[in-house]
């Protein structure tokens, strides 16, 4: 798909650089929606700092997001590099400030991709409890210990419209389970610092 | 009956009396026998389609009726049995034997298969103990994300784990991934547990 970034030269017409960073960032925010789905608040508030319809407006988002989203893949820092995605002859300020909010953002888009990023479900949140069983069908007194972890976990998208719903699941492991996975885990912390230490 | 029993507080049926002065009729030897069996049973309580199978052939070779027979050894297993659950020593196993009219070579006998598979029978007996959605089973993986559909180049280290879950009506597989940070602060948080565990334990 090849896309005319000379639809950005619009955005000239902003008044300040301020309306440009958040002209962005809410092009960043929106990068995977069609123009059709970008939000109508969004579209209007351009349509006025632009002055243009909404139609255009619409367009010029949509083609900024595309921007956007080419700069955060290559992310690179170097400035030239990001010259070199416009096309030659594009407005020379307007590529300059472009440049410069990305570069500003860089971080923040980068980090923001990969926590969004495919994955399975996430962990949100874990807690445990120890208890001791006291006494039971089997044997009427005892005393073993036994722990219980809750782990909170996102649920995979179903509809866009709505926020991802979360999973609570519930195990109970015994002192040797426990011991089981301590030793799985601290195997993958060895592993962890002995490439951290290449 | 006045005489009072370890591993119940209530007088035993009267079958178990004549169950036990039916056990005494048989040679020692064939008594040893059953209980073998018996202390089999109750190590690998899911292997009672072999329990059956020997009884009837200990029927076969002695000629007796397979019926009073498994009536018999019912009694002979539920004592032990009781015996575990109570955490009554072998001492008093074998007293409450006698008292239920068992001979005293007999008793002893039953006593000492207690006292020697006790541990393995304790140990059966709590991995019973009913668990709630207990963890049977953890696969892992981790790695670094090279690149991705809106990063050409990534390097973000993360941890995938598959938990086997019993539910209790057949196993749940509940798949996650961690960060980096996750990881470690679950890693420390587990440890903090095993210790609180082994303190208890």
């Amino acid at each position: 798909m090849k896309i005319n970034y000379s639809d950005l030269e619009i955005l000239t017409k902003l008044s300040s650089k301020q309306q440009m960073v958040e002209l962005c960032q809410q092009a960043f925010l929106f990068r995977k929606k069609s123009p059709a789905h970008i939000p109508d608040t969004l579209v209007q508030s351009v349509t006025q700092m632009l002055g243009t319809s909404a139609l255009d407006a619409r367009q010029c988002i949509h083609t900024l997001s595309h921007l956007l989203k080419a700069a955060v893949f290559q992310g690179s820092t170097d400035p030239q590099a990001i010259f070199n995605l416009f096309p030659n002859g594009f407005h020379k300020n307007l590529r300059d400030l472009l440049t410069k909010t990305i570069l500003d953002n860089m971080q923040a888009w980068k980090a923001e991709a990969i926590g969004g990023q495919v994955s399975l479900p996430k962990l949100l949140d874990f807690d445990w409890r120890v208890d001791t069983k006291t006494s039971s069908d089997a044997v009427a007194r005892m005393s073993v210990p036994t722990c219980i972890l809750n782990l909170e976990i996102q649920e995979s998208q179903v509809n866009a419209q709505q926020t991802q719903g979360t999973e609570n699941v519930n195990v109970e492991l015994s002192k040797e389970t426990l011991d089981t996975m301590l030793d799985g885990l601290g195997k993958i912390r060895d592993q962890l610092a002995s490439v951290a230490h290449r | 009956m006045a005489s009072t029993f370890h591993f119940t507080k209530e007088t035993p049926p009267d079958s178990m009396f004549s169950d036990f002065q039916a056990l005494n009729k048989f040679q020692n030897e064939l008594f040893s026998q059953l209980v073998q069996f018996a202390f089999h049973f109750l190590l690998e309580p899911s292997k009672s389609a072999r329990l059956m199978t020997q009884l009837e052939e200990f029927a076969q070779e002695n000629s007796i009726g397979v019926g009073p027979l498994r009536n018999v050894f019912k009694s002979l297993v539920s004592l032990p049995n009781s015996a575990l659950k109570k955490s009554l020593s072998p001492q008093q196993l074998q007293e409450d034997l006698q008292t239920l009219g068992l001979s005293e070579e007999k008793s002893q006998l039953v006593a000492s298969q207690f006292e020697a598979n006790l541990l393995t029978l304790s140990k059966g007996a709590l991995s019973q103990t009913l668990m709630v959605n207990q963890l049977v089973d953890i696969e892992w993986k981790f790695g670094v994300t090279a690149s991705s559909s809106e990063l050409d180049k990534v390097g973000n280290t993360f941890l995938q784990l598959k938990l086997v879950i019993n539910t209790g009506n057949g196993t749940k597989n509940v798949y996650l991934e961690l960060t980096l940070p996750q990881f470690y602060s679950f890693l420390h948080e587990m440890e903090k547990a095993k210790a609180s565990l082994e303190y208890l334990g």
